[in-house]
């Protein structure tokens, strides 16, 4: 277990993916996110090489997750938008240090262990 | 409601006692209305932050049907803050109180560690240090 207790995913989906990106993530309990805009490159030789457009639009999904829950969301957005769906999506986590501005997650988490535990 | 504690005092002893040692640096992210980001970028500048850029980017609308209407905006700015370790707490902390007591400014903030970068005169930019000591 790692020892920092957020992670930030950033998930980059081609243009238009950026709801299913949520959709995927809200399932296993992500509040929200934040989408930037972006322009994808990819080298031509190994787009012909593999036989694969890319698609320049792209849209970075940033989503603040506890580290309990991130290979849930993962798994998930790998199912939904993977690199093999329409989406084409590549998803990663980097760990987060400290966190200010998510108290509701804490508050609601708190509540979550109390009542599982009653 | 748990309330943001500036820096464990280990922490903050550990950086002291050593001076000599290269700042650590640390990518401050923080996301906000877009109408706030003048605001606390102008605020950020006052943590020994050197460079900060902004990207533009839009909240995930929980409620469909008010975004629809225009209703709500969830226009936002994420702005990215090269800060020093030993600031970084202090802003986060900064951030935490003005995250609730502006009006309309709720947002995150987060910092993400940084491994390593090149040039000195950019590492001295970055973390506000000259001659490798104090400024």
């Amino acid at each position: 277990m790692s020892k920092y207790k957020h992670e930030v995913i950033l998930c980059i989906v081609n243009s238009g993916f950026s709801d299913e990106v949520m959709d995927a993530a809200k399932e296993f309990g992500a509040k929200g996110g934040t989408v930037i805009r972006a322009r994808g490159t990819a080298n031509a030789e190994a787009e012909k090489l593999f036989n694969i457009a890319i698609q320049p639009e792209k849209e970075i999904v940033m989503i603040l997750v506890e580290s309990k829950i991130k290979n849930d969301i993962l798994h998930a957005l790998y199912r939904a938008v993977g690199l093999n769906t329409p989406g084409q999506g590549i998803a990663f986590t980097v760990p987060v240090e400290s966190v200010v501005g998510l108290t509701d997650f804490s508050a609601e988490a708190k509540s979550n262990t109390d009542s599982s535990e009653a | 409601m748990a309330r943001f504690k500036i820096s464990k005092a280990k922490d903050v002893k550990e950086e002291k006692t050593s001076m000599s040692s290269p700042k650590k640096l640390q990518l401050l992210i923080t996301v906000v209305n877009k109408q706030k980001t003048e605001y606390f970028v102008d605020m950020l500048y006052n943590f020994e932050i050197n460079l900060q850029t902004v990207l533009s980017g839009h909240g995930t609308a929980d409620d469909h049907i008010k975004s629809l209407l225009g209703l709500t905006d969830n226009e936002k700015s994420i702005i990215i803050s090269a800060i020093r370790r030993d600031r970084a707490n202090e802003a986060l902390a900064f951030l935490d109180e003005k995250f609730r007591t502006v009006k309309g400014g709720k947002g995150i903030a987060f910092t993400l560690p940084v491994s390593s970068t090149i040039g000195v005169a950019i590492y001295q930019f970055l973390s506000n240090t000259f001659n490798g000591g104090q400024r």
